[in-house]
């Protein structure tokens, strides 16, 4: 992951042809119009498989000849991964379907086409928009809404609250476990994991307030990315919650395309566990994000599956009958499954994945700490977020800090996370996680 | 204001909204002041810990004897040991997770106050080698930045916008509240005791396992940090302060080149000051019952690695 000038021609690459590539589908008719746009697909995916999984594939490759006593002659490239390459393809991928579908005008004007693979808030780590919804906001023009910007600020600051507070706090904990698996143990996996699924989930979604905040205050309205996903019942709405603008391009475009579900049985589970696997791909080129993405293909298919039988159970149990245990339960479930294909997610390779699983299921102490003072640091951030996320999830618009009537409460509450992120953030330079997809 | 203006600024949305981010930047001054005052207070009244340690370090101590270093210089030499050797007292300024750059800050600091006859400078097998860590820890420094502009260039290395954030009077003591809490607390001195500086590790690593820190991975040399180690090295010499530097006893090995010991070596060797390794000394080296973890004795180590540097120093 890099930002090198050199790359804005990459970038430049992409853009032109798919800026012609979408002109020329709409002028096109029949197999014109399909040749188009495989052209434009190869040409974004063709920049992908180069920066992001050429050296992937050539280790496989090195490795499998390697079991077969042969030496590897493809060359390994020494390039470096452009910053939100993943991004800025899916975006622009989007474009060419939408316009092939019919869905979407070609955009004749060069500069507003740019602007919409580049536009600045959110080029980097999304939310990946579709043209549709970005496009026609480039033609409008804005005039200055005190209510407008004030909201696009008040997001801005709740995401770097999310990000400098909460994530980079948390940062520090997993990093020392996960960076040194071989010197912990089970129930410091175990803690790691849990503090990991908050760390991603502020990191990712703290960059999406801030995007969609930044954007809010020129006028912008971008989607929603995400939807306090770890309230979710079950995988499938897990992912109705998270990352919500990939998800919902994985599905328009991959799922959908290869049939959704309507196809046989079989097919349906194969639809869903490939879109999965594939995704995890998108996410990196490691087998751990593979093996994270081929996990929670697994899950959906296997609740599937196991649907009626759960739906039985449950009745002879008489959960059913106590809706908030139920629903505590289903909560809980669906973030231990979560939080167990994090461990893929996080873990530096394989094998130290694979060690960690092992050394969880143990369940052994001691749990590690560096000092009380950075461990009561990391475990008040998570009450706060929790706090916080279950206002939204459960006491919506019962009682507000941010649009309280109530001007001091209102204004207090903004200096209070003001005070807090000077006492409590980390300012010592945390990336952002997904700036590397 | 009144309300009649007031409204009357409404009428214009973007003054309406620079008036209010004035007003709200100024709540943000008061408040940041106000409890940045009350962070600093506490910080320096605190009697017990790492932090009240380093205010004693850099403000109070007048040994003529004195140990730097990181978290194995605080761990390793026992200044009541060392007076007996030296006869003259001694205090243990060593900090956790302390680079040459909080070294040299400290030195200079003293330095500002008087002239201590004697140093001990612990060198880690790593001292010299580039690791971002040490820049970030030099966090430790913050609270002194406006009384002590002797340190404020070291300070500085933390990052190009450090001056910027420095204008926060909360930002110095950031991730320090539950520390200064802590630290104001009778039961932390009892629970943090220290001798003088020395703080005694108490565990061994047979109880905690042989392998419960890793060797961390050798990097390249960082010119900052040779720079600031030659600059305590010419500190010393010009003022007229007999320095030994030292590397202490390791549980294992070194794994790496050894690039930064040997530079650290040579740098010493021209400017003809002593350099002591122990690093793998058979007395310690793999005697696992005298250590906590690979890179710090306990107080059974300590109580017999700080006679050997006494010996060390009465032979001069």
């Amino acid at each position: 992951m890099a930002f090198v000038p050199m790359y804005i021609l990459i970038l430049g690459f992409t853009i032109v042809i798919d800026y012609f590539a979408g002109i020329y589908i709409e002028k096109s008719e029949g197999k014109r119009r399909k040749l188009f746009l495989i052209f434009s697909l190869i040409a974004n995916i063709g920049v992908l498989a180069v920066f992001k999984y050429y050296n992937f594939i050539n280790d496989n490759l090195t490795f499998l000849l390697q079991e077969f006593g042969m030496q590897n002659p493809v060359p390994y490239l020494s390039i470096l991964l452009p910053i939100g390459l993943s991004f800025h393809t899916f975006q622009a991928m989007s474009y060419t379907i939408e316009v092939y579908r019919g869905h979407q005008a070609a955009e004749r004007n060069f500069g507003i086409y740019s602007l919409y693979v580049m536009f600045y808030p959110q080029l980097v780590a999304g939310p990946i928009e579709r043209p549709q919804n970005l496009l026609y906001q480039f033609r409008k023009n804005f005039d200055f809404d005190y209510e407008r910007v004030v909201d696009g600020l008040k997001l801005m600051l709740w995401g770097l609250f999310k990000k400098i507070v909460i994530a980079d706090r948390l940062a520090i904990y997993v990093d020392s476990v996960y960076n040194n698996p071989y010197q912990h143990h089970g129930l410091t996996f175990a803690l790691a994991t849990f503090f990991f699924a908050f760390q991603i989930y502020c990191d990712f979604s703290g960059y999406s307030d801030i995007a969609i905040g930044a954007a809010r205050v020129m006028g912008f309205k971008l989607m929603t990315n995400f939807n306090r996903p770890y309230f979710a019942r079950n995988i499938s709405e897990f992912w109705k919650r998270w990352h919500i603008s990939l998800s919902t391009w994985f599905k328009d475009y991959l799922y959908i395309s290869m049939g959704g579900n309507k196809v046989s049985i079989p097919r349906w589970y194969f639809n869903l566990f490939i879109v999965f696997l594939v995704s995890g791909l998108w996410h990196g080129a490691n087998w751990t994000f593979i093996i994270w993405g081929a996990l929670n293909g697994f899950y959906l298919v296997f609740a599937i599956i196991t649907r009626k039988f759960r739906d039985k159970m449950n009745k002879l149990s008489g959960i059913e009958k106590i809706p908030w245990l139920n629903h505590t339960f289903q909560i809980l479930t669906a973030f231990v499954l979560t939080c167990f294909a994090w461990i893929f997610f996080r873990a530096n390779n394989v094998n130290d994945a694979f060690h960690i699983v092992k050394e969880i299921t143990k369940f052994n102490g001691p749990v590690f700490y560096d000092s009380i003072s950075v461990m009561s640091f990391t475990v008040l951030c998570v009450i706060m977020l929790l706090f916080v996320e279950i206002k939204m999830e459960y006491y919506k618009g019962k009682f507000s800090f941010f649009n309280n009537r109530n001007v001091v409460v209102r204004y207090m509450s903004y200096a209070t996370l003001i005070i807090i992120l000077l006492l409590m953030g980390v300012f010592d330079g945390g990336q952002f996680i997904y700036f590397q997809f | 204001m009144l309300p009649s203006s007031l409204s009357r600024i409404k009428k214009y949305p973007v003054v309406y909204f620079l008036f209010k981010l004035f007003l709200f930047a100024a709540l943000i001054f008061v408040l940041d002041f106000g409890i940045g005052r009350l962070l600093r207070h506490f910080y320096f009244t605190q009697k017990s810990g790492f932090q009240y340690l380093t205010t004693y370090s850099m403000e109070q101590t007048e040994a003529r004897l004195l140990v730097f270093g990181s978290s194995r210089a605080n761990h390793h030499y026992i200044p009541d040991t060392l007076e007996k050797y030296s006869h003259s007292s001694c205090y243990n300024v060593g900090r956790n997770g302390a680079s040459v750059f909080y070294h040299l800050a400290v030195l200079k600091s003293i330095l500002k106050r008087y002239t201590p006859n004697a140093i001990i400078l612990d060198f880690t097998r790593i001292e010299l080698e580039e690791r971002a860590s040490s820049y970030e820890r030099l966090a430790a420094l913050l609270p002194y930045y406006k009384d002590h502009p002797e340190i404020r260039s070291i300070i500085q290395l933390r990052g190009k916008y450090e001056k910027i954030k420095l204008l926060s009077e909360i930002y110095p003591y950031n991730s320090d509240i539950f520390s200064i809490i802590v630290g104001n607390m009778k039961f932390n001195k009892k629970r943090k005791e220290d001798f003088k500086g020395y703080v005694p590790l108490k565990a061994t690593m047979d109880s905690l396992g042989k392998g419960s820190l890793k060797e961390e991975k050798e990097a390249g040399l960082d010119s900052l940090k040779v720079n600031a180690y030659r600059e305590f090295i010419l500190l010393c010499k010009k003022s007229n302060i007999k320095l030994t530097v030292v590397c202490s006893p390791y549980a294992y090995k070194a794994e790496g080149s050894g690039i930064s010991l040997l530079t650290g070596q040579k740098i010493a060797k021209e400017n003809g000051i002593e350099f002591l390794n122990y690093s793998e000394d058979p007395r310690f080296i793999n005697k696992y019952s005298l250590f906590t973890d690979r890179n710090h004795l306990n107080y059974k180590g300590a109580e017999i690695f700080s006679p050997i540097i006494g010996v060390q120093l009465s032979k001069d």
